[in-house]
């Protein structure tokens, strides 16, 4: 029979999933309750533009954590893109471009992590520095030009809807079809919960793992390309705190980064409670300087609150 | 009895020559390209091989070598210290900002090692005992720091450094800076203490396979909390050394620090819980990087070029190191 409580249960593999709602529920009851301006449409507008980066980043850094990885090159890929989004090339080429470059970081993530057998965190961070080199070499300074349609992709709306909403809402479910509706998510799972119970029982292990790190880059393109369009610029160094800060959001869902635990959900709920610090601080007139202690006060209360069963990374 | 008496020498120097290449081959990649940088040096530029030069290099290398130290020790163990950025920021901002003029010269020394120490012990409580992931607990300590330094100055950059401390970086001993020394004498220090005391076979075994140490009654927890409240020390030396060498403080210092040091520790062969460069592997590395990045601007080439060949040679560096030995 099904009760509230059968559709309230929530898989062990999503993760603590159940204490980030709460928080984001309470954090988002005081600021209706204390902030006046908070529920004004400028306001989740900015909000939402401000998250959605974010959001669509922590996705793909979501299949990569999933596998017990971390991807840290992912704000390099970010500012690559937006600075190749501001190349004099036709606009198709350009996207092409940014699609090829996201690819190869991933292939070679992937390699340097499945097959060469090097640890995530410093193979992403190799590539992190290359990656952020290159972008300094495509665009030296902030500036340049993306496409008009790129611009108006994200800064429009259809009908009541920000185009910013469907971004997030699109790479939401392509992200949830991949990792609950295709085997390559189940695989996910198990490589990362016990890679070694996992190859025993035909998982393509190193294939798994590749594809993650080249989905982890392709969202990281696809959020380059949503923070060139709410630029209309181009910024070499604009994505780099999304590295740090998409593992943040997946960690403040509930997403494990011993692997193997987590959710599409989660990582969304946890990018909007690191979006909604920062909002709720400027709408509260809080010193913007001390968003940054507020941060990581706030991660550290919840990666406190997740215990894990083994010591590490 | 000529032939009697070379027959039984022939296996053993063979095998020494063997067990000499083994070794030469089993080195870090950090003695590869030092003694490639030295060789190809002469014909870069004559300023490269002066003695005072190297002197220079030292001196600049010794709060990133300290770092290095540190983050060697956290990595013997398989965690991770991301707070470096932040102790770093924080120690230049306090004694930069004027807070301690007031106060007597001591405490403005001993005021990074204590800011080290509790970040240290914070780290160690929260990575070793609560078991939270040693990524995020110590970025989030960063944050903390850093968010705390930009409140305390409003963005401002600070004042400049006390006079007094810089002798730490300008004074020498025959050429030699006493940044170095400290950088030479904290290294000889750990390496004792790796060599002789119990903490470093702790250490090692930790690091080859956490779970067999717990099981042959190694305290694990212990161990973790040690490293990273000696590495929390080490980092306030090195915060201490970066504030010595600066004329002017800076409230955005650090990420460089964090990414060099992270890349000197694995070019030095030390990864997470491989240990085969030792204390001097990261040593060599940090020299080698600094020398590097000297020659990289004679050549013209710049920070977008410095970053690639920084990338680049963390990737080969770990890549050999993985299709030798396994994951690292």
């Amino acid at each position: 029979m099904n009760t509230v409580a059968t559709y309230l249960r929530v898989p062990y593999r999503a993760g603590a999933i159940r204490l980030s709602i709460g928080t984001l529920v309470l954090m988002v009851l005081a600021s209706i309750i204390f902030l006046p301006g908070f529920l004004a449409g400028e306001n989740l507008s900015n909000l939402l533009a401000q998250s959605t980066t974010l959001v669509i980043s922590a996705l793909g850094q979501t299949f990569v954590i999933l596998t017990g990885g971390l991807d840290v090159s992912v704000g390099s890929i970010i500012s690559v893109t937006t600075a190749i989004m501001t190349l004099d090339m036709p606009p198709f080429v350009r996207v092409l471009l940014c699609i090829a470059v996201a690819t190869t970081f991933g292939l070679v993530n992937g390699y340097g992590v499945a097959r060469l057998n090097v640890h995530p965190i410093i193979m992403t961070l190799a590539t992190m520095g290359i990656g952020q080199g290159l972008a300094l070499i495509i665009l030296p300074i902030p500036g340049g030009r993306v496409p008009d349609w790129l611009s108006m992709s994200v800064a429009g709306s259809i009908g009541p809807l920000p185009n910013a909403l469907v971004w997030l809402v699109v790479a939401s479910l392509v992200a949830a079809w991949i990792l609950y509706r295709r085997p390559f998510g189940l695989y996910l799972f198990a490589a990362g919960g016990n890679e070694f119970n996992a190859r025993m029982n035909g998982v393509p292990v190193e294939r798994t793992i590749m594809n993650a790190y080249v989905l982890s880059a392709l969202f990281a393109c696809a959020a380059g390309m949503f923070l060139a369009g709410r630029l209309a610029s181009g910024d070499p160094k604009g994505g780099a705190a999304f590295g740090i800060e998409s593992v943040t959001a997946a960690a403040l869902g509930g997403v494990h980064l011993a692997g193997g635990i987590g959710s599409i959900f989660g990582t969304v709920v946890g990018a909007a409670i690191l979006g909604l610090v920062n909002n709720v601080m400027n709408l509260a007139n809080v010193s913007a300087f001390l968003q940054s202690v507020a941060k990581g006060a706030l991660l550290l209360v919840l990666v406190v609150s997740q215990r894990r069963k083994t010591i590490g990374l | 009895m000529t032939t009697a008496n070379s027959k039984p020498s022939a296996p053993s120097s063979s095998f020494n020559v063997k067990r000499a290449v083994f070794w030469i081959i089993g080195l870090p990649p950090a003695y590869y390209v030092l003694a490639i940088l030295i060789a190809v040096a002469p014909a870069v530029s004559a300023t490269l091989i002066n003695p005072n030069y190297w002197f220079v290099i030292l001196k600049q290398s010794a709060p990133l070598g300290i770092a290095v130290l540190a983050q060697s020790l956290v990595m013997r163990v398989r965690s991770i210290d991301l707070s470096v950025s932040g102790v770093f920021a924080f120690a230049i901002y306090v004694a930069s900002s004027g807070l301690l003029n007031s106060y007597p010269p001591l405490l403005t020394v001993a005021m990074p090692i204590v800011v080290g120490l509790l970040v240290g012990v914070i780290n160690g409580v929260l990575v070793a005992y609560v078991r939270a992931s040693a990524v995020i607990s110590t970025l989030s300590v960063s944050a903390i720091l850093i968010g705390v330094v930009q409140y305390m100055s409003a963005g401002r950059a600070p004042g400049s450094t006390p006079t007094w401390l810089r002798v730490l970086t300008s004074g020498n001993i025959h050429g030699l800076s006493y940044s170095v020394i400290i950088w030479i004498a904290t290294s000889v220090l750990v390496a004792a203490a790796f060599r002789f005391l119990i903490v470093g076979r702790y250490f090692r075994a930790v690091g080859d396979n956490p779970r067999a140490a717990e099981t042959t009654g190694i305290p694990l927890a212990r161990t973790i909390f040690v490293s990273h409240v000696t590495a929390g020390v080490l980092t306030g030396i090195a915060a201490l050394v970066q504030v010595s060498a600066l004329a002017v403080g800076t409230i955005k210092p650090g990420f460089d620090t964090f990414m060099n040091a992270l890349a000197a520790t694995i070019l030095g062969g030390v990864t997470f819980g491989v240990d085969r460069g030792g204390v001097a592997g990261p040593f060599v590395a940090v020299v080698a990087f600094s020398f590097l990045f000297a020659m990289l601007t004679v050549f013209g080439i710049q920070e977008p070029g410095k970053l690639i060949v920084q990338g680049l040679i963390i990737a080969l560096a770990a890549i050999i190191y993985g299709t030798r030995a396994g994951r690292i």
